[in-house]
């Protein structure tokens, strides 16, 4: 028998589709309230307009102006309605619903509304409808076509906007304001959405126009580029320059972006296997369908010309590459290994997982330094990011991750920003603590920097301590000193959810006149009466959140910071609901999952210490192999028994760590000195000039697997394309475990997914059924948790209590320097990411093309440096060049560069100093100098010249010059 | 400029112990746990041979936890032997 969907009978539809646009924004509310619209009975929570209340029982009003991610707006009245007993015909987008209204959303009143309207708008519109871009995908044609418009009486001769100019200057989309109806729903984007309000109307009536900034042209104005305007857009007005040259994709997937730690879910929108553009998914949970310019965007890296497409071998440096087939290349690395392994001994190799790669593919490294290469030298680029929030919150709240989810921020009164520059770091979150700001919560920034977030429009009245780089600890310490000392602590919370022992030795330690904000003001240089009250702040607020970043943890007490950060949480009672907690901003898309799947040397998956006899036994069964029972080398030890002879071959998957690491020299010589380098990577990256075997990897276009974000979130990665070498990350690491005599068998990373579930008590309820069926998961997730658990914490922690840290400020060597008067912090920009190896090859280097030395004016006058002048920063580890910026965001004695071009060198600069608890690099303080210079540095020449080589090399140079090149660069 | 390996693995231990010292009675303690959970056994082993051989450049904090450090793993030592 037929089952027809009768909405009579059922209630409204409790289950979002992303796909729908549901005119707008949802409304919570405990108070339900019943109406009909066209003799449909329906309840909806108070506060819901009548035209999403139609939408949900799937009446579909006609609308322009409405999209429900924006407020309702009421210009285009194309949703009116006829309400029993009211006057006129009001707009259902702002009429919220009352309890027994009577709607009307069809009749022939309505219908000659309508149709007069589309009339008006037509009338002022391109007929070029065949050859529009937005043909296919086009609201107001739609529109047309539903309110059966059949003829524009006032012909087209009259005063219109047709010979408007385009303005093509942002590289991804084009603004066509000939095709504008002026519906201002870019504007809203920008402002709602987005947050930057760099769009407005400007003029009234029919002159009125969409403009960006003071009317400049889209690339000079304030706008980011984040695309929320050309998605909001219902023409082709504002259009990806992409479907213009492509057409409309034809079918689309959703998957996960590859860029920051927020893990914006996107539709990848084809053509076959080629992407057209990316459209930020609405059901996403981490992003709600906005997005930034990198995930929407940036993606023509995937297919970008430079992309590595054959496995190649060589047996030095020095030679050229020589390609060979996947089997050969295997073949020959595997020998390899084996070889040195024979001769160095079992400890002399070691492979590093990369935070780019899924979790399939991390999990499946990591068990091959394991179980094939039998020891535990397994690191990640979590090392020199977040290693600090690992250790810091294991010790403290028992669990090594972010506490919330990001939604939580909305709840939050109290935001708290430390050491993080979300609005060019995390976009997307930045985006949508921006809309909680605007709401009326209140922002304490703790960054030596006026970061971006300090600007939020419509916010007023955000304190900023501006610390000197390298004394977060001696700042936490005082905030908690002011907690305590003033009698603002949640006593409750304390007594019942943290150790009692370690608390009273905390409270003594705490309490010491020394912490306080009057006696630590000669180390922060932060007046003692904004500690106060940025403190007074927090505490006493309803609900205070912290948000931290790498300017916490990449210090030489970057632990010490995480744990004081967590004390404070607790201190206060910030922790166990919505609206609290501890967050850490995570820096690539899968640095939390890449963490969380045993990268550490002394961790195996789920945080499972190596030397627990147990827990081993638990592997061993499993992979069928003895597990070594003490920890292995991090990187930086790596480095350090590369250089002293010890240390021979390096597997590399996905990083780029002669690029990212710190002090590049000492980097560069223990690369030099492996007898093996397998570098695994999508492009021939800085560390893979080094390299002996190159491996061809795919971008997350071309897998499948789940990346892991701040949030904890677990999400799929979808396959949209076939990969371009013919292999999937995972597939090579099969292959070379295989070769190498430990037997791994997979049909699809679903497989390794079970696997890791089996061994990862946090993990025991994932797999990719369930995925699909719920869309992502927090972990953990487990019988306890069958859905995973967004707010962590909330009856009591892992470890049962709460442990508060002692926490002792320690000065970093590098702050008692004389001969390098200012201290060097770095940074990340919005347009590239990282060591730049995608960015870089997408048309963001519109926005940054290299990378500069801001510097205050205090401290250029004093060297007599002017804007755009050349000048070189020398540290005790060494010496490069850049090009001056002068800018009072930064404090003087403070200056500032970004890592993302690799010839700029910032990491030559940058030292060995690091983290005592887990050697995290100390980037955010390096004592330098900088002085005028004319000249790239030594070590800049040096570079240009292998990197040349290196070029050369690829495409098979000759070997004799090569030779000679490498002396020369060696010099 | 790099430091040795041997003076980045003494620069490590007395980085730890410095913020550790805190912790009174428990410092040392605490400083071996920390060694013992995350150094890997070639760096256990060249910290302990340096212990043995010189030390000088070790802070006294440092030096009772890598002696402690030293007895535990004569003891595995043993143990196993």
């Amino acid at each position: 028998m037929l089952n027809y969907y009768d909405p009579k009978q059922t209630p409204a539809p409790q289950h979002f589709l992303p796909e729908r646009d549901y005119g707008t924004p949802a409304r919570l509310s405990e108070t339900l309230v019943s109406l009909e619209i066209d003799g449909v009975a329906i309840t909806v929570p108070e506060g819901t307009s009548v035209l999403r209340a139609a939408a949900l029982a799937d009446i579909n009003i006609p609308k322009l102006c409405a999209s429900d991610n924006l407020e309702a707006f009421g210009s285009c009245r194309l949703c009116a309605v006829q309400i029993e007993g009211r006057r006129g015909l009001p707009a259902s987008c702002t009429t919220p619903v009352a309890a027994g209204m009577k709607v009307t959303t069809q009749n022939a009143r309505l219908a000659k509304l309508r149709r007069n309207v589309m009339e008006l708008y037509i009338s002022d519109h391109p007929l070029d409808c065949l050859t529009c871009p937005a043909n296919g995908d086009c609201e107001l044609q739609d529109m047309a076509g539903a309110v059966g418009l059949r003829e524009v009486r006032y012909g087209f001769d009259g005063e219109n906007h047709l010979d408007a100019e385009t303005d093509d200057s942002n590289p991804y989309f084009s603004f066509d304001p000939s095709k504008c109806i002026v519906c201002s729903r870019c504007v809203r984007a920008c402002e709602e959405v987005q947050g930057t309000f760099a769009l407005t109307i400007e003029g009234r009536g029919f002159e009125s126009k969409v403009a960006a900034g003071q009317s400049e042209a889209f690339m000079d104005s304030e706008c980011v580029s984040c695309g929320a305007c050309v998605q909001a857009c219902p023409t082709s007005t504002l259009m990806e320059k992409s479907v213009i040259e492509q057409g409309q994709p034809e079918h689309s997937v959703v998957t996960t972006c590859a860029y920051c730690g927020v893990g914006c879910s996107f539709k990848a929108e084809m053509q076959g296997d080629r992407v057209v553009r990316m459209v930020p998914y609405k059901g996403g949970d981490a992003n709600h369908g906005h997005s930034c310019v990198k995930g929407r965007f940036a993606f023509g890296y995937a297919t970008h010309p430079d992309r590595l497409k054959t496995p190649m071998i060589r047996e030095s440096i020095d030679q050229p590459w020589r390609e060979v087939g996947w089997e050969e290349a295997i073949a020959f690395a595997a020998q390899r290994l084996k070889a040195i392994q024979a001769k160095y001994g079992r400890e002399s190799i070691g492979g590093i997982t990369s935070s780019r790669c899924t979790n399939e593919e991390t999990y499946l490294v990591q068990k091959l330094v394991r179980a094939a290469f039998r020891n535990n030298n397994t690191d990640t680029c979590a090392r020199v990011c977040h290693s600090p929030t690992g250790y810091g919150l294991k010790t403290t709240l028992g669990e090594s991750a972010g506490t919330q989810t990001f939604d939580s921020v909305m709840q939050a009164d109290v935001i708290v920003v430390i050491g993080a520059n979300p609005t060019d770091a995390h976009p997307v979150f930045a985006s949508q603590m921006r809309r909680r700001l605007r709401q009326g919560a209140e922002l304490i920034v703790v960054d030596p920097r006026r970061i971006d977030l300090l600007k939020t429009p419509h916010h007023r009245g955000a304190q900023h301590l501006a610390l000197r780089p390298g004394t977060n600890v001696a700042m936490i310490n005082a905030l908690a000193h002011v907690v305590m000392s003033e009698g603002l602590e949640d006593r409750e919370f304390i007594a019942k959810r943290c150790d009692a022992a370690g608390y009273q030795a905390w409270r003594e330690f705490i309490l010491d006149p020394r912490h306080a904000p009057e006696n630590v003001e000669a180390i922060t240089g932060v007046p003692a009466e904004q500690v106060r009250r940025a403190a007074r702040t927090y505490a006493q607020a309803p609900n205070g959140a912290i948000y931290y970043g790498l300017g916490v943890t990449e210090h030489s007490q970057g632990s010490s910071m995480v744990m004081g950060i967590a004390n404070l949480a607790m201190a206060t009672g910030n922790i166990g609901r919505e609206g609290v907690g501890v967050n850490p901003l995570r820096g690539q898309n899968n640095v939390q999952g890449s963490c969380d799947m045993g990268s550490f040397p002394h961790e195996l998956p789920g945080y499972q210490h190596v030397g627990d006899p147990a827990v081993r036994e638990r592997f061993e069964a499993a992979w069928g192999v003895p597990i070594d029972d003490e920890p292995g080398l991090r990187i930086p030890n790596m480095f350090d028994a590369a250089v002293a002879g010890e240390f021979k071959a390096l597997y590399v998957q996905g990083e780029d760590i002669a690029q990212s690491d710190p002090n590049t020299q000492h980097v560069e010589q223990a690369l030099r000195s492996l007898e093996c380098l397998i570098v695994q990577d999508i492009f021939l990256n800085e560390t893979a000039k080094f390299a002996h075997v190159l491996l061809p990897g795919s971008s997350f276009l071309e897998k499948d697997g789940t990346f892991t974000n701040a949030e904890r979130r677990i999400n799929r990665v979808r396959k949209v394309m076939p990969p371009l070498a013919g292999k999937q990350d995972w597939e090579v690491t099969v292959d070379l475990a295989n070769a190498l005599g430990y037997p791994m068998h997979y049909d699809h990373p679903s497989q390794i997914m079970d696997e890791i579930a089996g061994l990862t008590p946090s993990f025991t309820g994932v797999s990719y059924a369930r995925l699909d069926e719920l869309g992502s998961i927090q972990w953990p997730c487990n019988e306890a948790y069958p859905k995973g658990m967004p707010t962590m914490h909330v009856e009591d922690f892992p470890i049962g209590l709460g442990q508060f840290a002692i926490t002792d400020y320690v000065a970093s060597d590098e702050l008692s320097n004389r001969r390098f008067p200012l201290l060097l912090t770095t940074g990340r920009i919005l347009s590239q990411y990282n060591v730049g190896a995608q960015t870089r090859r997408t048309h963001n280097q519109a926005w940054h093309d290299e990378d500069v030395l801001e510097l205050h004016p205090a401290d250029a006058e004093l060297r007599g440096v002017r804007d755009g002048d050349w000048v070189g920063i020398t540290s005790r580890a060494g010496q490069t060049v850049l090009r001056a910026r002068i800018s009072d965001r930064m404090p003087p004695g403070v200056v500032y560069t970004t890592f993302h071009h690799p010839g700029s060198g910032a990491n030559v600069i940058t030292t060995d100093s690091s983290d005592w608890a887990t050697n995290c690099p100390e980037y955010k303080v390096t004592a330098v100098q900088v002085e005028k210079v004319s000249q790239p540095s030594a070590w800049q020449r040096q570079f240009q010249t292998f990197d040349r080589l290196q070029l050369e090399l690829l495409r098979g140079g000759n070997k004799d010059e090569a030779g000679q090149a490498l002396s020369g660069a060696g010099e | 400029m790099s430091r040795s390996q041997l003076d980045t693995l003494i620069h490590m231990a007395n980085q730890i112990a410095a913020n550790n010292a805190h912790y009174g009675d428990d410092a040392a303690e605490r400083v071996y746990t920390h060694l013992k959970k995350f150094w890997a056994r070639s760096m256990k082993r060249q910290i302990v041979d340096y212990l043995q051989q010189d030390g000088s450049e070790l802070s006294p904090l440092a030096r009772q936890a890598i002696e402690r450090l030293a007895q535990s793993q004569s003891e595995t030592h043993s143990a196993s032997a």
